[in-house]
């Protein structure tokens, strides 16, 4: 015990700041004063605790939890709200009445608003207020409704930090360590608040690696939600090229990138129930958020890109860059319109290929590219508020991801003979 | 019995003695000199190190924990 | 002196990551700050507005850090937050089941110089796991006011922000000397306003 007259002439004497050693043990003497522990019985929520962070049980557990998530995620989003009713809303009401009520379909306005005459569904159609809206509120809103309250109950069990030490051996090989799958899931409702998370990382070669791979490689619940509906089947397909894409930029960004990489260090807290106003409170406070902020992005993205469309911009675009998307991507030229969109929101691109007519391949090619191109506007603006250089950086190593793995997916496609 | 972190055995309880690492960091969640602590898990392929330190559970990196020296006192089933 | 121009008083919410801070923020101010079971849920500062008997706190939650040498950049924020705020009252918040970690930052808080208040949240779940804290020791020893709360049923709250306005800067030679048994009482009760009611 350090002798208390010495420490209190520390004290004294300088400006009023002592060691670090003399804070502990003046901790030490309080905690003494003031706090009691009696004997404490382990409770059903430690042994869990215990169970899902030891790998042979956990292990298991974490498959199964997230194989749970995604098949709730798919029933629910997909098959459930949005084929079951609407689906049915907006085609065979909302559309109909449209085109019927308004006015002179050869116009520009028509083809703003309401988009093709003739498509019988909201996806095809793609004016501001049928695809628009069809996309935003019959596919997107019930997509991260699910997403989000299967995420607050995540974030509320305090079983993300047990995540993390499951997956820190493998983060660790991509310059991250296990902490980094705060971001990533977070990233997978909406990477704009996981841009932000990336603060919980240490050093700035690890915010670097985990922002370009959150921007590059980790989809949004809204393009997720749109890619249940558009390409159904080939979800898991792309979700494993994101996935081993992420692993393999990681590996080189690591070993490129200068900087430290230190391990992870974090509280395990212990479980308790998530409190019911709490997970109503957030999914509430989230969905308002979008209805807010997305939903009018949406249907001001319908707008510009129709409005280029009637401008002759995208077909000028989609000429010029023909010989690239055709010859080095493997995708029809037509995608530049989506890319575009991209830009805006990535959902809204992602629904927009569905009606350019393809192959499954090159609809497979087209939407990992869309994933991996450009972080949509709202990301992009996060990003700048962490720091212009790394943003900067950002967008070169986007830059030879895309032509690379692009390339690379295309190439692929090719020795199998499907593209 | 002096051991290092990692080399513990689920369930050994043991008395912090030595840090050579992030000391201040360490201290701050609690793992300091002199403090009971009980391995909970050590991950496989060189993954992280659970231990329980009085109500908290930490977890730290396998690197960290070669670099703090114990005491075994005891095993709890 | 900052009181001519808004009247208004700064409030920094600071303590370890997961103690419950934005809960708690969230119970005085009405805002709708993130609260989640992990460590560095607020990676942000978000202000929030209280106004009690008559006086308006700006309060603001910052994130979680478990010193004043900031790991990384969520606790840099808090750092700055402190830094920025040189004439606010901060309120340290204590994780009943976890009370040395928090001391160590209180302290270090309080080595500045700054007004402080204490809020031991958590008290239920100290409660289920048999710790018992003696706030009103607490209190002495510190010369602070120190408010047992519960962040997620509401308890203490009320009180926790009627304290605000009897915030002090801590002596530490004084704790120091109450530590070792010396009573330093008449310095205490001075500061107290006299209303009594500790
Ligand atoms: N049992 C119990 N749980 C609480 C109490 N206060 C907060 N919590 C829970 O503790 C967790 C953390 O709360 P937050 O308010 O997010 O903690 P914070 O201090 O803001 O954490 P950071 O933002 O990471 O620094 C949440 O799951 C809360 O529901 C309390 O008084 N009792
Ligand atoms: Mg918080």
């Amino acid at each position: 015990m350090v002798a208390v007259g010495g420490a209190e002439q520390m004290v004294l004497s300088s400006d009023a700041v002592l060691s670090s050693d003399a804070r502990w043990e003046m901790v030490d003497r309080l905690t003494r004063q003031t706090v009691t522990y009696g004997t404490y019985k382990r409770t059903l929520g430690d042994v869990l605790g215990e169970l899902t962070v030891k790998p042979l049980t956990g292990i298991p557990v974490a498959v199964a939890a997230l194989f749970a998530f995604w098949s709730i995620f798919c029933s629910f989003a997909g098959a459930l709200v949005t084929d079951g009713f609407m689906v049915k809303l907006f085609d065979a009401h909302w559309l109909p009445w449209l085109q019927s009520l308004w006015p002179d379909p050869a116009s520009w306005h028509y083809f703003v608003f309401v988009g093709d005459p003739l498509a019988d569904n909201c996806f095809e159609a793609f004016g501001v207020l049928t695809s628009g809206l069809f996309v935003s509120i019959g596919v997107v809103l019930p997509a991260i409704l699910i997403f989000y309250l299967m995420m607050t109950v995540l974030e509320d069990s305090g079983y993300l930090p047990r995540l993390a030490v499951l997956v820190d051996s493998v983060l660790h090989r991509v310059g991250l360590h296990g902490y980094a799958i705060v971001p990533a899931i977070l990233g997978l409702g909406c990477n704009v608040p996981a841009v932000t998370a990336t603060r919980i990382l240490e050093t700035r070669k690890q915010r670097f690696i985990m922002m370009s791979l959150l921007a590059i490689f980790i989809p949004c619940g809204a393009q997720l939600g749109v890619m249940l509906e558009v390409i159904p089947d080939m979800v898991g397909m792309v979700f494993l090229c994101l996935i081993v894409g992420f692993c393999l930029f990681g590996y080189i960004l690591n070993k490129v990138i200068p900087g430290e990489n230190p391990e992870i260090l974090v509280d395990v807290p212990p479980y308790h129930w998530p409190v019911k106003e709490n997970v109503a409170k957030k999914l509430c406070n989230r969905t308002k958020g979008f209805l807010k902020e997305a939903v009018p992005f949406v249907l001001f993205g319908v707008l510009v890109v129709n409005l280029l469309y009637l401008g002759g911009v995208i077909q000028a675009l989609a000429a010029f860059f023909e010989p690239l998307f055709v010859t080095w991507f493997g995708v029809p030229k037509e995608t530049v319109g989506p890319l575009i969109a991209a830009f805006l929101r990535k959902d809204l691109a992602i629904a927009q290929l569905s009606v350019i007519p393809m192959t499954a391949y090159q609809m497979f090619a087209s939407v990992v590219l869309i994933s991996i191109y450009f972080p949509c506007v709202a990301t992009f603006v996060v990003m700048l508020r962490e720091g212009w250089k790394e943003l900067i950086a950002a967008l070169a190593v986007l830059f030879v991801v895309v032509f690379a793995y692009g390339g690379l997916i295309h190439a692929i496609g090719i020795l199998l003979g499907v593209a | 019995m002096q051991k290092k972190l990692f080399e513990l055995e689920f369930g050994d309880m043991a008395v912090v003695r030595e840090i050579h690492t992030s000391h201040h960091d360490l201290n701050c969640m609690g793992l300091r000199v002199g403090k009971e602590l009980k391995m909970i898990t050590k991950q496989p392929i060189k993954g992280p190190v659970v231990v329980l330190l009085g109500e908290v559970e930490i977890a730290m990196g396998l690197d960290m924990a070669a670099e703090i020296l114990v005491d075994v006192i005891g095993t709890d089933a | 002196m900052a009181d001519s121009t808004k009247n208004k008083i700064t409030v920094l919410m600071v303590g370890n990551p997961n103690v419950g801070k934005s809960a708690l923020f969230n119970r005085m101010t009405g805002s709708n700050a993130v609260v989640s079971n992990y460590p560095g849920t607020t990676v942000d500062f978000t202000k929030g507005t209280l106004i009690e008997g008559r006086q308006e706190y700006e309060i603001i939650d910052v994130p979680g850090t478990y010193s004043l040498e900031p790991r990384d950049a969520a606790e840099e924020v808090a750092v700055r937050m402190l830094r920025d705020c040189p004439d606010a009252i901060v309120m340290i918040v204590f994780d009943a089941t976890k009370i040395d970690r928090g001391l160590y930052i209180a302290l270090e808080v309080m080595e500045r110089g700054m007004p402080c208040i204490v809020a031991v949240n958590m008290m239920d779940a100290a409660h289920d796991k048999k710790i018992t804290v003696d706030t009103a020791g607490l209190q002495r020893l510190l010369g602070v006011p120190v408010v047992a709360t519960t962040a997620t049923s509401g308890e203490g709250i009320r009180e926790l922000a009627e304290q605000i306005r009897k915030a002090q800067v801590a002596d530490l030679d004084a704790i120091l000397k109450r530590l070792n048994g010396e009573n330093t009482a008449k310095k205490q009760v001075s500061g107290c306003g006299g209303c009594g009611g500790c």
